[in-house]
């Protein structure tokens, strides 16, 4: 447990030390707290006793925190979100690194503010505690409107503005479930009590009804999050005018959020409205794909490009994971992860063409290989997982998404029945041609073809300031970003059995209540037309 | 390895582990080659070690194709594999692992032995590249090695996608080598999404064999396949052959999804003899033969492989005809002998399909690579009129003479180890009790003689006549300048007079390396003609007939045994002779008829060739054929239309939509209802006492109000 409270702390106390220490030494500074914050979370990790069960360890209460209210520090890990904080805390040295050349002025509050923001999702993940997740959740925002209001472009103000309004309204509702059900079992046990597993308890006692209104106010928490159509219309705005590695982790961590709410709390808190509305979500989810691909292919932008890439592939994510069955929980806890690592090495691959080029332009900008033929192949390769190439990360998640997809009307015999079908797998599956067609279109501007720089690149260098001393291909630090990244990627395409393992318990403890509830949900609805062909042949007796 | 009855049950061999090295040597060869780019290597290394380590993949497979005494599988590590239960349906299994019968040893001898020669091949040939993309190309090459094995090898499905996917991406990496060339990056682009719809169905196939049978492994799902499936998807059983259908038609390039193969010639001309021609391209046919028990779920299932085979077959052959691009004659040649493998497939002969793809393997890599040499030396000129005579050129005369061997057998020049290969596959199709393939045997010997046509079309046209050639577009290419330095030291041929309107050009012979690769070539393709005249000639059993018939593809393997005692064979007749002979004499025909009318085309009267086709355009009720046929049927221009413009409005109507109507008008518009509310309300915050006291009163008399309106209803 102290490990964990490392982990989140260390990074906020580099961010005091940052605040009151001189400008010259912040990077370094911040480099330093995120390590220590990853090395902490590793050893953790490399001891984590519950990799192959679903427990949360440690398991243990933590000290109280508001009393009357029942909220506790309670902080511990089941594996999923073992494996999104280690990807969280993964990719926050290497964000720091990237921001090196890329922020030059007011470096003092970027770093202190971006070490909160790993800090408070870092304890998202980690919380125990309904109310503390709740803060953790919430206060990622601050931090992440400040970066992308100070750093950004130059619609920053407005992106920053929609993107904390939005999401955080969306919460609001969350957060009234939430509330709801700390209320509901005092009813029951006389007591306030915000523990997630005692929530759950309680959740899943509740009658239909209730579960159903439980589950639709927690997915729209989430789904502005995570975002899921026709809900994600701040992402591509935030995405554009967020600062490179604000953005990596804005698609890599903070939209992983979404997805794991889901996973933590509407799907195993309110099966029965799980149930009920399972082919709702899927709908919007195979929506999200094919709407956000097809912006994607007419998209000019690089970096909006992936922002709209990231609402289809999420909403690939969601589609397996309400498939309900192992294989597509499974496929989209591994998909979250991998989105993570390709997605957070697209972003950075941009940046680092942005702050030679300045602009991400893809009609004006391209043919990058011959002059950068380093960086065109971490791009090539981090487009390929992104396609969902088999051998790279990208596929096991894509694969078993959508095999979930389709197997998930296999009653009985998985042990998981569905209604989602084939017919969802096709439409879905349509995203992967598309996924290849606009990612390629991207590489093919950028990458391939003639060498072509936009006109204004000649008169900045004259008087740019620090992106000039950018060698013409990446120097080393820019290596050292990708190169874990890429090694991540091939690793676990090729050994994805550990990390398959390691969720299997999980996803099934997910899922324990679904089966049954599916069941009389689809009895319930399959009764109804029975029901009403029974009557008709009455009516036309009747009539004869 | 003689008659069988079923698929024989594959044995667990995890001794035989080597085998992995077939694979694992192209992978290492990959990473190494890697490692050349990353440190700038300018020799040819790379090539180097390319060739090694593929003739050492050919070693091993030769190595366990004389240890191999029936189907193993062995075990390497797992891969994408767990479980939540006990039952059948309740794991899901897709190991490291290979499938080691004879089918897959059949495939993996020509690809890696065809793979070995390539390479010595493209040592020579993309030498002009040597620290450049010289490493790039030779990583390319082994991830496609590794692909191709991993395809090939595997022992289940999803390994099999892995490869699939995987010769995708080396296809794609390839093609698009020149990527300062639009041309090639959208090449490379389309040949990857082309494929992609193909793997779409092969993905979706996938899942629906999970469904029915519980697992993808090819030993658990014959033994499976016997019992039966149990579906409870809405979807049956049946649609499998038409789902794998799919992909295999993206990844052989059939119709429907046949038109990116020709754009794929702007890769490096080893690679279309390799990736476009030899192998990657009969990975449909693999497919097809591994999977054949399946397609058995649907009784139309082949007869559809059959159908579209048969059309690809002749809708191909007209495109070639017409095209002046000889690569791309040779492009379209290999779309159309395709065609001819998947029409042998449906209709149920898949020793004929699979030994139409050895010799085709053998002759099409052959008249690709001298295509590549006559390219190479002339600076990429590929226009067929404007090159003649080369067979009388010194230091042409290799080229020209084993691109005869390569012609003749294209075309099935009677006794030719092709003529053997299509003969079986249209004798499967003649004697068939069905009319439709009967018919569909009659279009294929049309297409025979217009492949024989066009082939020598090209023959006649570059290597006969008399001497004349242009340079090609690269001819000013400082770097091309530079290689032919050093190539003047060897023999170089004369200028010839025809040649002078390009002062400066001169054409460069290849050397060792290119011409030793095209003689083992033109050899290779008259060995692979052994099985058939043993058959022919000594009554020998023949070896791929012998190799069907152990694999899972046995149903179509037409031994001796099954034909003799076949009654519906005999009762068939070809134009009322026994089919042997008719077949023989009528392909003969084609043959030499096609062939002869090259000849007076494209040799002996130039001429008459562009009369003729002039005389086909003054006719109106006849234009549109020479018309469509030089402009490829319009395929392109038709999946435009239908397809890839209307989804482009789509997407910029959603962007827009997207950006104004949902962001702009929805979102901002909730967005601004507070302000508006807040404006509604502003004027009472004046500052006025006295508004704020009436204000209050009126608020109080509003709550008292309702208060009496509760309390009131309370009484009721």
């Amino acid at each position: 447990m102290n490990l964990i409270w490392v982990s989140i702390l260390f990074p906020l106390v580099a961010a005091v030390v940052i605040a009151v220490g001189p400008s010259k030494s912040a990077r370094w500074v911040a480099f330093f707290g995120t390590l220590v914050s990853l090395g902490a979370l590793t050893i953790f990790a490399w001891n984590f006793p519950a990799w192959h069960n679903a427990q949360h360890f440690p398991s243990d209460v933590g000290p109280s925190w508001i009393k009357d209210a029942g909220t506790t520090l309670s902080v511990g890990f089941d594996t999923v979100s073992l494996l999104l904080a280690l990807l969280t805390a993964f990719l926050m040295p290497l964000c720091i690194l990237g921001s090196f050349s890329a922020i030059t002025e007011r470096t003092k509050e970027y770093y202190a503010w971006f070490l909160v923001l790993g800090s408070s999702i870092i304890l998202a993940f980690a919380a125990r505690d309904a109310i503390l997740f709740y803060i953790g959740y919430e206060f990622t925002l601050v931090p992440m409107t400040l970066i992308i209001a100070i750093y950004g472009g130059s619609e920053r103000r407005v992106a920053a503005t929609k993107m904390f309004l939005y999401t955080f309204l969306g919460s609001m509702f969350m957060l009234a479930a939430l509330l709801y059900l700390g209320w509901e079992h005092r009813l029951v046990s006389g007591a306030w009590d915000f523990d997630i597993d005692t929530l759950t308890k309680t959740a899943i006692r509740l009658p239909s009804a209730i579960q159903y209104w439980l589950f639709a106010a927690l997915m729209v928490g989430f789904a502005v999050k995570i975002p899921l159509f026709p809900l994600h219309t701040w992402l591509p705005l935030a995405h554009d005018q967020a600062p490179t590695a604000g953005s990596v982790i804005l698609a890599s961590a903070m939209l992983k959020l979404g997805t794991y709410g889901n996973y933590r709390f509407a799907l195993p808190m309110a099966p029965a409205g799980g149930a009920e509305l399972m082919s709702l979500v899927a709908v919007l989810a195979i929506i999200a794909i094919i709407y956000a691909s097809l912006i994607c292919w007419v998209q000019t932008d690089a970096k909006k490009l992936i922002a709209y890439s990231s609402v289809a592939h999420l909403g690939l994510c969601m589609l397996g994971l309400f498939a309900l069955n192992p294989v597509g929980a499974e496929g989209a806890v591994f998909y979250m992860v991998n989105h993570g690592l390709s997605t957070g090495a697209l972003f950075l691959c941009i940046g680092m063409f942005y702050e030679r080029y300045h602009t991400k332009d893809t009609d004006v900008l391209g043919g990058l290989a011959k002059r950068m033929p380093v960086w065109s192949s971490f791009m090539v390769l981090f487009t390929l997982s992104s396609i969902g190439l088999p051998g790279l990360n990208g596929f096991v998640g894509e694969f078993l998404c959508l095999g979930g997809t389709f197997i998930s009307e296999h009653d009985g015999l998985t042990g998981y029945p569905g209604v989602l079908g084939p017919w969802y797998a096709v439409v879905a599956g349509l995203g992967l041609i598309f996924a290849a067609m606009y990612l390629l279109i991207l590489l093919g501007k950028i990458v391939w073809g003639v060498y072509r720089e936009p006109p204004h690149i000649s008169s900045s260098t004259s008087h740019g300031g620090e992106a000039t001393r950018l060698p013409r291909d990446l120097c080393l630090r820019e290596i050292v970003i990708l190169t874990p990244l890429a090694v991540a990627c091939v690793w676990l395409g090729l050994q994805p059995k550990p990390m398959l393992d390691a969720i299997a318990p999980c996803a099934e403890k997910m899922l324990a209540n679904y089966p049954k509830e599916i069941e009389r949900h689809m009895s319930h609805t399959s009764a109804a037309p029975l029901a009403s062909n029974d009557q008709e042949p009455v009516n036309e007796l009747r009539s004869e | 390895m003689t008659a069988a009855g079923s698929i024989p049950q594959a044995v667990i061999a995890p001794e035989l582990a080597w085998v992995g090295l077939a694979i694992l040597l192209p992978l290492l060869s990959a990473i190494l080659c890697a490692l050349c780019a990353a440190l700038r290597v300018k020799s040819k290394l790379p090539a180097l070690i390319t060739t090694v380590a593929l003739a050492g993949s050919c070693f091993v497979i030769v190595k366990a194709y004389f240890a191999y005494s029936g189907p193993v599988e062995v075990p390497i590590f797992q891969w994408i594999t767990f479980e939540w239960g006990d039952g059948k349906f309740q794991s899901f299994t897709a190991d490291c692992a290979l499938y080691i019968d004879s089918l897959t040893l059949y495939w993996m001898l020509f690809v890696t032995g065809l793979g070995t020669l390539i390479t010595i091949y493209a040592s020579e040939y993309m030498e002009e590249d040597c620290g450049k993309g010289y490493s790039r190309f030779f990583f390319g090459m082994s991830i496609f090695l590794f692909s191709m094995g991993a395809l090939v090898m595997g022992d289940n499905l999803v390994m099999l996608y892995l490869g699939w996917e995987g010769v995708g991406l080396a296809s794609y990496l390839l093609v698009g080598y020149y990527y300062e060339r639009p041309s090639a990056v959208e090449a490379a682009k389309k040949a990857f999404i082309m494929n992609r719809i193909g793997d779409l169905g092969l993905a979706l196939g996938i899942f629906m064999l999970w469904c029915n049978y519980g697992t993808l492994q090819y030993g658990e799902l014959f033994a499976a396949m016997k019992d039966g499936g149990q579906t409870s998807v809405d979807w049956d059983l049946s649609v499998i052959p038409f789902l794998l259908m799919i992909g295999a038609f993206g990844k052989s390039a059939q119709i429907p999804l046949f038109t990116w193969l020709p754009d794929a010639m702007e890769g490096p001309t080893p690679v279309s003899a390799l990736i476009h021609a030899a192998t990657m391209v009969t990975a449909g046919v693999f497919l097809i033969a591994r999977m054949y028990p399946f397609f058995e779920l649907h009784p139309q299932a082949l007869a559809t492989v059959a159908w579209v085979g048969g059309s690809t077959a002749l809708v191909a052959a007209t495109i070639g005809m017409a095209q002046y691009d000889f690569k791309r004659v040779f492009a379209y040649s290999t779309i159309s002998q395709l065609g001819y493998m998947f029409l042998g497939l449906g209709v149920g002969t898949t020793f004929g399909a699979c030994y139409h793809t050895l010799t085709h393997a053998f002759f099409k890599a052959l008249l690709f690579l001298t295509a590549g040499a006559i390219m190479h030396g002339f600076a990429g000129q590929l226009d067929l009129r404007k090159l003649s005579g080369l067979r009388q050129m010194p230091g042409w005369r290799i080229v020209s003479w084993t691109m005869l061997v390569g012609c003749l057998w294209l075309s099935a020049f009677p006794y030719t180890a092709a003529f053997f290969s299509k003969d079986a596959i249209l004798f499967k199709a003649l004697t068939s009790e069905r009319g439709d393939f009967r018919f569909l045997g009659w279009v294929g010997l049309a297409t025979a003689g217009l492949t024989a046509y066009y082939t020598f079309r090209v023959w006649f046209r570059i290597c006969a006549g008399p001497v004349h050639y242009e340079a090609g577009p690269e001819s000013h290419d400082q770097s091309h300048d530079q290689s032919h330095d050093q190539s003047h030291d060897k023999g170089k041929p004369d200028p010839t007079p025809e040649g002078e309107s390009h002062g400066a050009f001169h054409p460069h012979a290849p050397r060792w390396a290119i011409n030793g690769v095209l003689v083992i070539l033109a050899i290779g393709a008259v060995v692979v003609g052994f099985p058939a005249y043993g058959h022919v000639f000594a009554h020998k059993e023949n070896w791929v007939q012998a190799m069907m018939a152990s694999s899972s593809a046995y149903q179509g393997a037409c031994l001796e045994s099954d034909h003799g005692t076949g009654a519906a064979v005999h009762t068939q007749t070809v134009l009322g002779l026994d089919p042997h002979t008719g077949l023989t004499i009528v392909g003969s025909t084609a043959s030499i008829g096609g062939i002869l009318i090259a000849w007076y085309f494209h040799l002996y009267s130039r001429k008459s060739a562009d009369q003729l086709r002039a005389a086909l355009l003054r006719r109106w009720w006849i234009r549109w054929v020479p018309i469509c046929m030089e402009n490829r049927w319009y395929v392109d221009e038709i999946y435009l239309a239908c397809f890839r413009l209307p989804m482009w409005i789509g997407a910029q109507i959603l962007n827009f939509g997207d950006r104004h109507f949902l962001d702009g008008v929805l979102v901002d518009g909730l967005a601004k209802f507070p302000i508006a509310v807040g404006k509604v309300f502003r004027p009472l915050y004046s500052g006025a006492l006295q508004s704020y006291a009436i204000t209050m009163t009126g608020g109080v008399a509003l709550v008292l109000a309702w208060v009496t309106w509760i309390w009131l209803r309370g009484f009721n």
